[in-house]
């Protein structure tokens, strides 16, 4: 997996043509499903065997680049317990993306992701970019949920989909190209998980967004 | 406890992360033990005579300097009412511990458990606290069935039995801070809560208009600054030793000592704050001064907290959340219609 980030930090030629598109993205889920984890392992390549519990949200900032466009996003995780559901809206009002998380070891984990979905579909702007995580692949001796039924549910409600694994690295930063790939803002940025895109450096900021805003 | 600066784990058992600034650290003990120094013998002269402390102004004015970690446990229990809650039913902490127990609630907090302070030394798995931690929050999940079991309960309770070491003086903490000192933060709709972040940011809008105006154009909600902070106390959010040292004020004054500590933050960082001139650097700034050398420098920042807000008033408070929830209401009655 490519966690070395210093490894990529020049640009193509050095030469700054690509768009730079800021989006902002949210996670929702049951609490301990591996929201935190997903994006510890996206934002800084790492695994906490145990890691801490989410009060409110937490705020990160992560940029790819595809092929033609370096896209930054606003990370919004947020805390899975029901009673601080509430507050959610707070952090999918204004979302570009969202990734509805789900431990596929605890079927309880998916029926929430559902609602999280249905919300999201009532609530949340119209053209709001949808994923589907399945999370702790790497437990799937313990596995509960079965991935044909959750891929049939995210192709009937036109969700990305992907089982995921913070703990080994599968697919994580697929699922955020995947997104990246999805969002609304130029023509042909490839296919979802190809190896077009890299990761800036942390103190490297995109210029002023000259596409979609 | 001296030593401790040069050790990589603090007197609390937190392990040093990488990019801890021992330099400025230092540079805060030395000074800091001085007034701890102090302190100490100030009030070994207060306890020295054997009386047990009374809400009075000298110890008010001993709570705001500080209180020694020793004797943070007794003080905290008499000057909170813990203690006389604890003396109406004294064994009711072991008999709830006796069970049965709701599995919903076993799980709920079993899950939490390697989650608290997974880098302080004991709460690994081999310590023994997540063992005390589990008994403290199953216990009071049972005592009060419209709290059960709130993520960040765990932080707070965490943060008590580290101060205390014990698990019957952190559960009677723990209590009288949900049921007497604050709000109804950890319910299930924790109106408490939304209530008095409304609170806050009505009192920076009058006592700072312009970082309020600037934050809200930035489209950054108050809310999702200030809800851990609430939630935790500042538990988590802030040093150690400042969150110790504001769980005195808590203590002995109550909840209106939240506030004066958001606001000093939020003033007090002022020109850092109207510097953003984005969305993400202003939530970097958020997280950023918290963790600074004011925040550090408890003994300052706890007078910079009587200070930097201006007067407020008990009664203000008491107004602007009479305001807000009487608005959460009526909006919460158009919603079911
Ligand atoms: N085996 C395995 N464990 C995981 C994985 N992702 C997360 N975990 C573990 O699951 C637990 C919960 O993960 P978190 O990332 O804290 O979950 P969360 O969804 O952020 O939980 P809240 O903050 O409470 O809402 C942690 O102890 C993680 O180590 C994974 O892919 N595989
Ligand atoms: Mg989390």
């Amino acid at each position: 997996m490519a966690t070395n980030r210093s490894g990529a930090a020049q640009r193509p030629n050095g030469a700054p043509q690509t768009k730079v598109c800021q989006f902002k993205l949210v996670l929702l889920g049951e609490s301990a499903v591996g929201k935190s984890s997903l994006v510890l392992r996206f934002v800084k390549g790492q695994f906490h065997e145990y890691q801490e519990s989410t009060i409110g949200a937490a705020f990160l900032t992560q940029t790819v680049c595809l092929d033609d466009t370096t896209v930054k996003f606003e990370i919004w995780d947020t805390a899975g317990q029901e009673r601080y559901h509430s507050l959610a809206p707070m952090y999918y009002r204004g979302a570009q993306a969202a990734i509805v998380v789900y431990d596929i070891t605890n079927q309880d984990t998916f029926g929430r992701a559902k609602n999280w979905v249905k919300e999201l579909q009532r609530q949340a702007s119209p053209s709001i970019v949808i994923a589907l995580a399945g999370n702790k692949s790497d437990l799937a001796a313990k596995r509960m949920v079965e991935f044909e039924e959750a891929q049939a549910y995210a192709d009937e409600n036109g969700l990305l989909f992907m089982e995921t694994s913070a703990k080994t690295a599968m697919n994580v930063n697929d699922i955020f190209l995947a997104i990246a790939n999805k969002l609304p803002k130029s023509e042909g940025a490839g296919a979802a998980g190809a190896g077009g895109a890299r990761r800036l450096a942390d103190g490297e900021q995109p210029r002023p967004s000259s596409c979609c805003k | 406890m001296a030593q401790s600066n040069f050790s990589a784990v603090d007197e609390y058992g937190f392990e040093r992360h990488d990019d801890f600034d021992y330099e400025s650290y230092e540079d805060f003990m030395s000074n800091y033990l001085k007034v701890l120094a102090t302190r100490a013998q100030k009030w070994a002269t207060l306890l020295g005579e054997g009386k047990s402390v009374k809400r009075t102004n000298t110890v008010k004015r001993y709570v705001r300097k500080g209180i020694p970690s020793e004797h943070r446990p007794s003080v905290w229990m008499a000057i909170s009412g813990a203690e006389k809650m604890k003396d109406q039913c004294p064994d009711l902490y072991q008999k709830i511990l006796d069970g049965p127990f709701e599995k919903e609630l076993v799980d709920l907090v079993k899950t939490d458990l390697p989650r608290t302070f997974p880098d302080n030394i004991y709460f690994t798995k081999e310590a023994n606290h997540q063992t005390h931690l589990f008994n403290i929050l199953i216990a009071y999940a049972h005592n009060n069935r419209v709290v059960g079991y709130c993520q960040g309960l765990n932080y707070i309770a965490g943060l008590l039995l580290l101060a205390t070491k014990s698990e019957e003086t952190s559960f009677w903490l723990l209590k009288v801070l949900v049921e007497k000192i604050l709000p109804d933060y950890y319910t299930k709709t924790m109106d408490g809560l939304i209530v008095d972040i409304e609170v806050l940011s009505e009192l920076v809008k009058s006592k700072v208009p312009d970082v309020h105006q600037h934050v809200i154009n930035l489209g950054l909600p108050w809310a999702v600054i200030t809800t851990k902070w609430f939630v935790c106390l500042f538990a988590e959010v802030l040093p150690i030793e400042t969150v110790l040292r504001i769980w005195d004020c808590l203590f002995y004054e109550g909840s209106k000592i939240l506030f004066r500590v958001c606001l000093t933050l939020i003033k007090a960082n002022k020109s850092d704050i109207m510097a953003c001139n984005d969305f993400t650097s202003l939530a970097e700034c958020f997280k950023a001064i918290v963790k600074n050398a004011s925040a550090l420098h408890c003994h300052e920042f706890m007078q910079s907290i009587f200070k930097v807000p201006g007067t407020l008033s008990n009664a203000t408070i008491i107004k602007l959340r009479a305001r807000f929830a009487k608005q959460r209401r009526e909006q919460q009655q158009k919603e079911q219609r």
